[in-house]
């Protein structure tokens, strides 16, 4: 009997019950070499197995069948069985080999894109991370492929939606990197500056002992983002950061941090000057359209300051001072800022005066009441969280001896658990 | 493509849920790999994403529609060009844009909802920025001719300065809901309480 047939027949035979898929799982292990060799053989055998009963010998099949160069035509007949089987395969049998449904993954990601239509893979990654994720705490190495996708395919609502589960376990540091970075990326797009600015900064601030690529171009993206949202960027980092990001990220960045020196004299004229001079810099980062935006935002941040000083200022004044061209395009801007909730102040348009007002939330009505309670309720379950993941590190065999050795060079007599790390 | 759900939520006038609607169809046809650009209802879509005021979103729609589709079908272009003068916030523009194309049957009900909507965004908008502004201004912000304008905003109880022909604002108080329940009072009371001690 040949030995693919023999090998299908245990796949159909041993995908019932979990101690029978356990054996064919090692069957698969051992087969896997030899199944790599005949790969062209293979993609036949596919129809003769049920993606969604023989789960875990079709994704082997289907991996071992999968070559690494593909030609369109190929990546055409490969893609639709990709993504029926994403859609069909069951959870728990895939999770039994999650690298070879990473790699089944990841084939797909690279196809798709080949044929120009990273569209085609946003749903069944969706489905796949769904599928190989634990909980919704968990961060696969899918996230990143998925939000790629979802940026290429313009689908920045849908990736978004990814984004707002809080991801607490991370199996590899390039995973979560790529996702702040690409998720940075689709907040910038959404405008959601906060959210994408708590994405970079996680980038820029994760543990690193060398700078990658994309430390630095979350970096860059972090310098201007935190102009826009809060009108000023602080060029140290947090303490900490690591120490290879404190002392080098900023050299890689010079032409932004010499943006953000010119945003902080509050000098449109200047900063437009040298946008202009740097023009071809930001253009090859693909970043100057997110420059443009630090740009504008200077004339809010302008009007804004404003508003600390003036109780009525006149239009006219207004567009002096923070050099736009006419009192009716300053009060366009104020109007803006008025719809947006970034000012509070009402245009009398009769005199040309804007009187600037408090804000009025009175912090006592049910929603903010209800606000309050929801960020009260959110803190208390991450410092749970927190000290859950504390006290399991006190608990770490590795981390108490390496704990205990170094103290041990102070006080040869205490071999307790160092004060400090008890809680 | 059955695009039953989203006819439904056309007629039922649900113009809210079309856009996700539409996100999610987009998606499943893409991934079962139908060729679905020239078949898609490009207008609708654009619509539904700016009836929800998500402008990014048909913003980035817009950038995805082959530029064949959009020389061919003068109706998706008409429908981006209320996004874009959103987008621009040029406020007469908007209005211009709703009136300036003959919609067809399918879309003239989202479209006027949309138009309707919008014009009482821009009068709120009004109330809370201005304490006075020109007739003409006003009109152009709320689309309609001087004198419908100046009517509407009466019926609202602003007033008419003779002198400068300007109109004065009358600003409504505005009432939120201030009644707290107990046990939210609770609750507050008892993270307070926790803190201090």
């Amino acid at each position: 009997m040949d030995p693919l047939e023999a090998l299908v027949a245990q796949i159909q035979g041993l995908s019932s019950t979990s101690g029978d898929i356990n054996r064919l799982h090692s069957v698969l292990k051992q087969a896997d070499e030899s199944l790599r060799s005949e790969s062209t053989r293979l993609s036949p055998i596919l129809s003769q197995l049920d993606p969604s009963i023989h789960s875990l010998g079709f994704l082997y099949i289907l991996e071992a069948s999968m070559p690494a160069p593909v030609t369109r035509t190929q990546a055409e007949t490969v893609v639709p069985i990709v993504t029926r089987f994403i859609g069909a395969c069951s959870t728990e049998q895939i999770r039994l080999a999650p690298e070879k449904f990473l790699s089944v993954c990841r084939k797909l990601k690279d196809q798709v894109m080949l044929l120009e239509a990273p569209i085609r893979g946003v749903a069944p990654l969706f489905t796949a991370l769904r599928k190989l994720q634990v909980s919704a705490e968990h961060l696969t190495p899918l996230h990143s492929d998925f939000l790629l996708l979802c940026l290429l395919a313009k689908c920045y609502k849908t990736g978004l939606s990814l984004l707002e589960d809080d991801v607490f376990e991370v199996d590899q540091p390039r995973d979560l990197f790529l996702y702040c970075y690409y998720g940075g990326m689709i907040c910038i797009g959404q405008k959601q500056f906060q959210k994408a600015l708590d994405l970079l900064h996680n980038v820029v601030t994760a543990p690193m002992s060398t700078i990658s690529a994309i430390a630095v171009e979350a970096y860059k993206k972090y310098i201007l983002v935190s102009l826009v949202r809060h009108g000023q960027f602080a060029t140290s980092l947090p303490k900490y950061s690591s120490s290879a990001a404190q002392r080098n990220l900023k050299n890689f960045c010079q032409p932004y941090v010499d943006l953000a020196n010119s945003y902080g004299t509050g000098k449109i004229g200047e900063l437009e000057a040298y946008v202009q001079a740097n023009a071809e810099k930001f253009e090859s980062d693909n970043n100057l359209g997110l420059v443009k935006q630090v740009v504008s935002s200077m004339y809010k941040r302008n009007i804004q300051r404003l508003t600390q000083t003036y109780l009525t200022l006149s239009l006219q004044d207004i567009a002096n001072t923070v050099q736009l061209n006419s009192p009716k395009e300053a009060e366009m801007h104020v109007l803006q800022m008025i719809q947006d909730g970034e000012i509070h102040a009402t245009i009398n348009q009769k005199d040309g005066m804007v009187r600037f007002l408090e804000d009025p939330e009175q912090y006592k009505t049910c929603e903010m009441i209800e606000h309050i309670d929801s960020s009260i309720q959110r803190i208390m379950a991450l410092s749970r969280k927190l000290t859950a993941m504390d006290e399991q590190i006190s608990c770490d065999q590795l981390y108490l001896s390496k704990a205990g050795r170094e103290r041990q060079r102070y006080d040869f007599d205490d071999f307790d658990v160092p004060q400090k790390f008890n809680i | 493509m059955d695009f039953s759900a989203v006819r439904a939520a056309l007629d039922s006038k649900s113009y809210d849920k079309i856009a996700d609607l539409c996100d999610n169809l987009m998606l499943q046809v893409a991934a079962e790999g139908i060729a679905f650009q020239d078949d898609w209802p490009y207008a609708i879509h654009l619509l539904s994403h700016i009836y929800i005021h998500d402008i990014n979103s048909a913003r980035f729609l817009w950038k995805s529609i082959p530029s064949s589709i959009k020389e061919s079908q003068p109706e998706v272009t008409a429908a981006w060009r209320i996004g874009q003068n959103l987008w621009l916030r040029d406020y007469a523009g908007v209005h211009e844009a709703i009136r300036g194309f003959d919609w067809s049957q399918d879309l003239q009900g989202l479209v006027a909802s949309f138009s309707e909507l919008y014009t009482k965004e821009m009068f709120q908008l009004l109330l809370s920025a201005y304490s006075t502004i020109s007739i003409r201004d006003t009109a152009l912000f709320l689309g309609m001719n001087e004198d419908d304008a100046t009517n509407y905003v009466l019926r609202q109880g602003w007033t008419v300065d003779p002198a400068s022909q300007m109109l004065i604002v009358k600003k409504h108080a505005v009432v939120t809901e201030q009644k707290l329940d107990h046990s939210k009072l609770q609750r507050l009371t008892e993270y307070v309480f926790h803190l201090e001690h």
